[in-house]
């Protein structure tokens, strides 16, 4: 059928139109991607720039792949996926458990949060100094400033979300005989799931950039000091390889999680996907 | 059965209720209205916006404390929601996060019935409702009078003593409103319930109701009540009988004070030559 009327059909929505607007875009977002990538492949290439500070891409190609079988690049990707995994799960988590209890429980809002303003202001990076003397110059360090980020990128999110469960839903299970704690595992909580999943997505996104900055100031392996020992070397070639690296982990762990997320909120009304 | 002597299945007494508003004015929303409900009566409350018709509900619900005055269910005090007041809202309150079929058993879960019983409950009054076939769907894919029969479902499903409804048509079509208010009477007849249901429809109050209590604003207070002796089971077409206008001529002089003073159409005017 490929009429358009403008009748909603009952109970039907007009998919085709969804689907359209969706592949345009599609289409716009890949020629926007090759048209920067020309641009800059033109430029480096031109002569009239310095190679060595905008290293065209076949020499980021030779680079990645002598980086990938010669030296340590699987060792470095690992190390900092390693990082980051860790530290973003057990900051959402916490963030998660604690952010919905917050938002529920007024007692212990009133504990925890002048705690959590008091650290918020500070950069979880600016912890390092301190980390590194109470912990050593290991993994310990980096991974709780990553933890500590997230967890506090995150929580809001949870607290927001759980503090604005319609009051309309809490009255209506109210009066099917649903006690506090009822409303708190049965309404409050899938209610928030939205916002959750947005503090998710924040959090990843903190998790990455506090990463890289612990990196470069202290570590033996992973990404980051990849490219901070490459810049000693006037290696900009390996430094475009460790940036295209993280951002390629990045944007697929965001992908994952926007997956995710479409997957568990398939219940809410969307304007877009 | 009533205890202790009462007649009344729901009753409250000397209710009185004010709000403060945010500069400190205060609305007497209700002034020591006194009312009693009989065991499987169908009632309406019919007052204009504003008169506490709304507010009386809800206080009835549990889920407001009025200032002075007490509620009572079978005679025993009732000041606190419990799943023997069901309550059915204006606005849409399914939760969206859940099936048809898991919004309906939603109350009988918290109650830990066994899952027969909840499975058989669940089927049986999907099917009174009329929207067997659709146990699997989410709301967000129903039409408002279906979302509607969830919410009436999802009541009558925890079996409460008393059903509240609080406008509950209200914000659909006519054509909608008329077919759930027949929809309504006939699961009324097949489980009977006493029913309290506010409106200011005046045609929905005389259709619907044995008893219509008519309210008054500022301060809200009962201005009337009026049996209805339409024979049942009531047709829809009854709504243009000359029984149904006579009661409704009754009604219509209590509102009439409403609209003193509002200009009704002006002669018209000839034209200048």
């Amino acid at each position: 059928m490929s009429v358009r009327s403008n009748a909603k059909p009952v109970e039907a929505k007009p998919k085709r139109a969804e689907a359209d607007t969706a592949r345009k875009r599609t289409i716009v977002s890949i020629c926007s991607v090759v048209t920067v990538l020309t641009l800059y492949t033109a430029i480096s290439n031109s002569g009239l720039v310095n190679q060595v500070l905008i290293p065209p891409p076949q020499a980021i190609a030779r680079t990645a792949v002598t980086l990938w079988t010669q030296e340590n690049l699987p060792i470095d990707i690992l190390t900092s996926l390693m990082r980051v995994l860790t530290g973003y799960a057990i900051g959402v988590t916490l963030a998660t458990l604690l952010g919905s209890l917050m938002g529920w429980f007024w007692f212990i809002d009133g504990v925890f949060d002048p705690l959590i303003e008091l650290i918020r202001p500070v950069p979880p990076l600016a912890y390092i100094p301190l980390m590194i003397l109470w912990f050593g110059i290991e993994e310990r360090p980096k991974i709780m400033v990553i933890t500590l980020g997230c967890f506090l990128t995150c929580i809001i999110n949870v607290i927001t979300g759980v503090k604005n469960t319609p009051r309309l839903y809490i009255e209506a299970a109210r009066t099917m005989g649903a006690t506090n704690r009822d409303l708190f595992f049965t309404v409050a909580i899938p209610a928030a799931v939205p916002y959750i999943l947005t503090g998710l997505r924040v959090a990843l996104g903190t998790a990455w950039a506090i990463l890289v900055a612990a990196e470069l100031i202290a570590a033996q392996r992973g990404l980051g000091f990849m490219m901070t020992n490459a810049r000693r070397f006037f290696r900009t070639d390996a430094i475009m390889v460790g940036i295209i690296c993280i951002g390629l982990l990045a944007f697929s762990m965001d992908r994952g999680l926007r997956y995710v997320n479409r997957r568990l909120t398939s219940w809410m009304e969307r304007r877009e996907a | 059965m009533a205890a202790q002597g009462s007649p009344y299945k729901l009753e409250c007494r000397n209710i009185t209720h004010t709000f403060r508003g945010e500069g400190g004015q205060e609305i007497v929303a209700l002034q020591d209205v006194s009312l009693g409900v009989y065991d499987g009566e169908f009632l309406c409350i019919l007052g204009p916006s504003g008169c506490g018709k709304t507010t009386l509900l809800r206080i009835f619900a549990g889920l407001v404390t009025p200032d002075e005055g007490m509620v009572y269910l079978d005679g025993q005090p009732s000041m606190d929601t419990h799943p023997d007041k069901g309550m059915v809202f204006q606005l849409d309150a399914t939760f969206p996060w859940l099936t048809v079929e898991e919004n309906v058993k939603y109350g009988l879960k918290l109650r830990r019935l066994p899952k027969e019983e909840v499975e058989s409950i669940a089927s049986r009054v999907i099917h009174m409702v009329g929207l067997s076939g659709f146990e699997k769907a989410y709301p967000k894919e129903l039409s408002g009078g279906m979302r509607k029969r969830v919410d009436i479902a999802r009541t009558y499903a925890c079996n409460p003593k008393v059903l509240l409804m609080d406008e509950p048509f209200g914000s659909l079509d006519l054509f909608t409103k008329t077919r759930m208010q027949a929809e309504l009477l006939n699961l009324w007849s097949q489980a009977r319930k006493t029913v309290v249901f506010v409106t200011h429809d005046v045609d929905e109050a005389i259709y619907l109701a044995d008893r219509v209590v008519v309210m008054s604003k500022r301060p809200g207070r009962i201005r009337d009540i009026i049996r209805i002796d339409l024979p049942r089971p009531r047709s829809v077409d009854i709504k243009v009988s000359e029984a149904f206008g006579e009661i409704k001529r009754r009604l219509w002089t209590h509102f009439e004070e409403e609209f003193a003073g509002v200009a009704s159409e002006a002669p018209a005017v000839a034209a200048p030559a």
